[in-house]
């Protein structure tokens, strides 16, 4: 019996569109495309931080926002750690803001001790899976979303960067709160 | 199937496995247990078995001894039927390697192919018949600029248990005095 191409060739276009479909649907995180346009507002979220206090991503509206998802076992978020920690410093005095989710199992005393020993001086958050979702997923680590004084994401980082790369970034968000300001 | 059929259902194949990638163009890390032969392994004995995983391309985990106390180590976790018993579970060193995200420093790692060996011992009063093992493979795995969260891989193989084989019989002793 011989096969008509065109039949074989809609059979396959019909699987193909369920298997995608199939994947579409399974996909956990459906706000990731959706995040990657930018401007978008960057989603509010309510986190406990090491020392107990609750934090709003609100709480920091009218600054620039430097928010980095990291966790312990992350060995790339460890090389950028530091570079965060002379940002803060640099960059904090013009008004940026640099807060840290740990994505994390570990004990909120070893994600502090691990804060601790890299010498973090900004906030670090308890991270929670909904917040991990609101930002796409955060299916991998780290991730860093550059948020302005309005709270819109300026820029994203997925993965390490280099320190050139990540000061560009800080250098964006100011800029862009900047205008913000003066056109209010 | 003409040319143009066949090239038309490799690019559905191909871009329906696209979603393999994640949405921000990432490869997903995959860790995989080839098929283990089945061991076979006498009741009362503690056999060895061969358990070869093989870690996707561009992407590494820890070993079972990572260079920091931070990373989480490559473990095999195993669930075994009453009369089995699982003794030493031997993880080979790790790869001393260094990454662009961490030029300075040397991790320990497996990437590639990697054999774990499981000492196995059926109690000597084990029923002979073939045995089911699971467990669980839990690994974190990265990539020279990201990391992605701990997973577990399941792990299966089956050993078969048979009794030991009798004693070989000894010749009698021969009499001095068997020629007369």
């Amino acid at each position: 019996m011989k096969r008509d191409p065109f039949v074989i060739i809609g059979v396959a276009l019909v699987v193909a569109l369920m298997l995608l479909f199939g994947f579409k649907i399974a996909h956990r995180h459906p706000q990731a495309a959706s995040l990657l346009i930018q401007n978008s507002a960057a989603p509010d979220f309510t986190l406990q931080a090491l020392d107990g206090k609750t934090v709003h991503l609100s709480d920091f509206r009218g600054k620039p926002v430097v928010l980095n998802f990291w966790a312990t076992w992350c060995g790339p978020c460890k090389i950028e750690m530091p570079w965060f920690v002379d940002f803060q410093k640099q960059y904090g005095p013009a008004g940026v803001q640099f807060l840290g989710v740990a994505m994390d199992d570990a004990s909120t005393k070893d994600i502090a001790e691990f804060a601790a020993s890299m010498k973090v001086n900004y906030p670090i958050l308890i991270g929670k899976e909904s917040v991990g979702d609101a930002y796409g997923g955060v299916q991998f680590l780290p991730e860093t979303f550059y948020i302005d004084g309005n709270g819109k994401i300026v820029d994203k980082a997925f993965g390490l960067k280099g320190r050139g790369e990540i000061e560009d970034d800080i250098k964006k968000i100011l800029a862009q709160s900047a205008v913000a300001q003066t056109q209010k | 199937m003409n040319s143009i059929t066949k090239l038309v259902l490799v690019w559905l194949l191909s871009a329906t496995a696209l979603p393999a990638q994640d949405s921000l163009g990432r490869k997903a890390p995959s860790v995989t247990l080839s098929p283990a032969p089945l061991t076979t392994m006498i009741r009362g004995k503690a056999t060895n078995v061969e358990l070869r995983f093989h870690v996707g391309s561009n992407f590494h985990i820890n070993s079972n001894k990572p260079a920091a106390e931070y990373l989480i180590p490559t473990t095999l976790k195993l669930d075994v039927p009453t009369d089995i018993v699982v003794g030493k579970i031997t993880y080979p060193p790790g790869e001393e390697m260094s990454f662009a995200f961490a030029p300075d420093e040397k991790l320990s790692v497996y990437s590639g192919e990697f054999n774990l060996v499981v000492q196995v011992r059926p109690l000597a009063s084990m029923l002979p018949g073939k045995y089911e093992i699971r467990g669980r493979l839990r690994y974190q795995a990265c990539d020279n600029a990201a990391c992605f969260p701990p997973k577990q891989l399941p792990v299966d193989f089956e050993v078969k248990v048979i009794k030991a084989p009798p004693p070989p019989k000894q010749n009698p002793a021969q009499s001095p005095h068997a020629h007369t």
